[in-house]
C-alpha cells in the first residue's frame, strides 16, 4: 500500500514539473539560443567577407576611398562587440549589436551602388563570385533573423502566459529583446519621387494633387 | 449602404487576402514540377529519371520547380518557404537542393540545404545560374537551361563524399518512437509482464512478454536486429525482476489501472504508426527526406 502511494506521488509529481511550464522553458531557452548562434554565425561570415571585397573593389575603383573606408570602418565596429550569449538578454547590448551591424549594411549598400559605376569591376570573375556570396549571406542572415524572431516569440509568449509565468518568474526567466525593422524611419516616411532632376529643391514639396507617383525609384 | 457594404466585405476579406498574399507552396510529388507548361512529358520524365537515379546512387535529393511567378515574395523569400516545406535532403545530411524559376518573373534560383553548401557554394551557384542558365534562357531554350544547370548542380554534388545512400533509410521522424514516451513504454511492458507472470508463472512470463516487445518493435522499425535484441532484453528484465517491484506495478499496471494504462499508450501508438506510415517513403510518391537549410545558394535573372 505504502509502495503503491510512492508510486502514485512520483508519477504526480513528474506530471506536475511537466505541467507548470519548467521543462518548455528549458527548452524554448535552449532554442532561443541555437537560433541567436545562427545569427551571430552568418554576420561574422560577412564580416570575414568584406576585406576581399574591399580588395577587390580597391583594385578597379581606388579612388572611392570614403565608400571603402565607410565600409571598413562599419565593420570593425560591428566585430568589436563582443558577442557574449548574455547580450541576448540585455536590451541595451542587442540594441547596440543591431545599430552596429545596421550600420555595416547600409555601408555595404552605398559600397555596392557604388559599384555600379565600373563596368569592368562588375565583369571581373573575382568580383562577381564575392558579390554571389556577400548576397547568399545576406540572404542567410534574413532567414537567421526570423527563425530567430520565431524563436523568441514563442519563448516570450511563454513567460508572459498563465501559468507557465509562474515559473517563469521563479527562475528569473524575462522576456527576451527582439530584432525591429531597421529602417522604420525610412518606412514612415512617404517616399518623394521628382521627374525632374535639373531642380532637387522640387523634391521635398510635392505639388498637390499632382499624379501619385506611378514607378518606384529604381532599385538598388 | 452600399459603401458601408463594401467596406463590410473589405474588412471581412481582408486578413483572408493578407494570408493568401504568399504564393501557394506547391505540393511535392516529383522531382519535377512544372506548373507552367513548359517542359513536354518526355523532358520531364527524362529530366525526373535522372534525378532519381541521382538520388539512388548518391542519396541527394535535388528537385526542379516551375513556376509563373513568386510575387509578392523575393524568389529567394519564396525558395526558403519552399525548401521549409519540401525539407529535401535527408534527416540529419541536408543534402537537398531545388531549381527554381519563376517564368513570369524571369528569375530563378538554386537553393542549398546546409549539407550541400560545401560543394553548391553561392559562387558556384551563381556561376551555375550566370555562365550556363541563363545564356540558354535568353534564347528561350528553358528545357536546354534547365537540363545543363541541372547537370552541373549533380556533378558539383558528386565531388562531395557524401554518406552512402541506404534503402531503409528512415525519413521521416514518424518512424521513430518518440523520447518522452519511453519511459511510459518501460513501464507498461513492466507491468503487462508483471501481469502475465503472476497468471502463466516466471519462465512463461519472460518468454511471452520478450515476444510480443519483439513484434512491436519490429512494427515499428521494420528492423528483426532490432526486434531480437529489444525482445531479448524485455525478456531478462522481466524474469530478473524483483518481487517488490513486481508488486508495486501489479498493483498499478495489473489489477485497477490495467486497463487505463495500456489503453492510454496503446491509443497513442497506434496514432503514431499510422501517421508515420501515412507519411513514409513507401510507394511511388517522392517525399523530402527532413533536410534543412538556411537560405544558402543564389539568385539569378535573365
Amino acid at each position: 500500500m505504502r509502495k503503491w502511494v510512492m508510486g502514485l506521488v512520483v508519477v504526480l509529481a513528474s506530471a506536475n514539473l511537466s505541467g507548470c511550464g519548467y521543462n518548455k522553458l528549458q527548452n524554448q531557452d535552449e532554442a532561443v539560443k541555437a537560433a541567436w548562434s545562427e545569427v551571430v554565425n552568418q554576420y561574422q561570415r560577412r564580416a570575414d567577407l568584406i576585406p576581399n571585397l574591399v580588395a577587390a573593389v580597391k583594385g578597379f575603383a581606388a579612388q572611392e576611398e570614403r565608400v571603402l573606408v565607410g565600409v571598413t570602418e562599419a565593420r570593425a565596429k560591428a566585430t568589436s562587440i563582443q558577442l557574449t550569449p548574455e547580450l541576448i538578454n540585455n536590451p541595451e547590448a542587442f540594441a547596440k549589436f543591431q545599430a552596429a551591424q545596421g550600420e555595416l549594411t547600409s555601408a555595404l549598400k552605398s559600397l555596392l551602388l557604388t559599384v555600379e559605376r565600373y563596368p569592368e569591376l562588375k565583369s571581373d570573375a573575382n568580383f562577381r563570385d564575392l558579390q554571389a556570396q556577400l548576397e547568399g549571406t545576406e540572404n542567410r542572415i534574413t532567414v537567421a533573423r526570423n527563425r530567430y524572431i520565431q524563436a523568441v516569440q514563442e519563448f516570450n509568449v511563454t513567460v508572459r502566459e498563465f501559468p507557465t509565468n509562474i515559473t517563469a518568474n521563479m527562475f528569473d526567466f524575462e522576456v527576451k529583446p527582439n530584432f525591429s525593422v531597421q529602417n522604420e524611419a525610412e518606412i514612415s516616411t512617404a517616399p518623394t519621387v521628382s521627374f525632374d532632376t535639373s531642380t532637387p529643391s522640387q523634391q521635398n514639396t510635392p505639388v498637390e494633387g499632382a499624379p501619385a507617383p506611378a514607378t518606384p525609384p529604381p532599385a538598388n | 449602404m452600399k459603401a458601408a457594404l463594401l467596406t463590410l466585405a473589405l474588412l471581412l476579406v481582408g486578413p483572408v487576402s493578407v494570408v493568401r498574399a504568399q504564393m501557394a507552396i506547391p505540393a511535392l510529388e516529383a522531382r519535377v514540377t512544372d506548373l507552367t507548361g513548359t517542359l513536354t512529358a518526355g523532358q520531364q520524365s527524362a529530366l525526373e529519371e535522372k534525378l532519381a537515379a541521382f538520388e539512388r546512387r548518391k542519396g541527394a535529393q535535388i528537385a526542379v520547380l516551375i513556376l509563373p511567378t513568386t510575387a509578392p515574395e523575393d524568389i529567394a523569400q519564396f525558395g526558403v518557404r519552399l525548401m521549409e516545406s519540401w525539407k529535401l535532403g535527408r534527416k540529419g545530411i541536408d543534402d537537398g537542393a531545388a531549381l527554381i524559376v519563376a517564368k513570369d518573373d524571369r528569375a530563378l534560383r538554386i537553393e542549398v540545404q546546409y549539407g550541400l553548401e560545401g560543394v553548391l557554394t553561392d559562387a558556384t551557384s551563381s556561376r551555375i545560374i550566370n555562365e550556363t542558365i541563363v545564356p540558354l534562357f535568353k534564347q528561350g531554350d528553358f528545357a536546354g537551361g534547365i537540363n545543363a544547370g541541372v547537370d552541373q548542380m549533380l556533378r558539383v554534388v558528386d565531388g562531395e563524399p557524401l554518406p552512402e545512400p541506404d534503402p531503409s533509410w528512415k525519413r521521416d521522424e514518424g518512424g521513430r518512437v518518440p523520447g518522452g514516451l519511453v519511459p511510459m513504454i518501460l513501464m507498461v511492458i513492466v507491468a503487462v509482464g508483471g501481469f502475465v507472470r503472476r497468471t502463466v508463472g516466471r519462465g512463461l512470463a519472460g518468454a511471452i512478454t520478450g515476444a510480443i516487445t519483439a513484434a512491436v518493435v519490429f512494427a515499428f522499425t521494420t528492423s528483426w536486429i532490432f526486434a531480437t535484441v529489444a525482445g531479448g532484453i524485455v525478456a531478462v528484465v522481466v524474469l530478473a525482476m524483483g518481487a517488490g517491484a513486481l508488486q508495486v506495478l501489479n498493483g498499478m499496471g495489473g489489477s485497477s489501472r490495467g486497463g487505463w494504462s495500456s489503453g492510454g499508450s496503446g491509443g497513442s501508438w497506434s496514432g503514431r504508426s499510422s501517421g508515420s506510415f501515412g507519411g513514409g517513403s513507401s510507394g511511388g510518391i517522392f517525399t523530402g527526406g527532413g533536410g534543412r537549410g538556411g537560405g544558402g545558394g543564389a539568385s539569378g535573372r535573365w
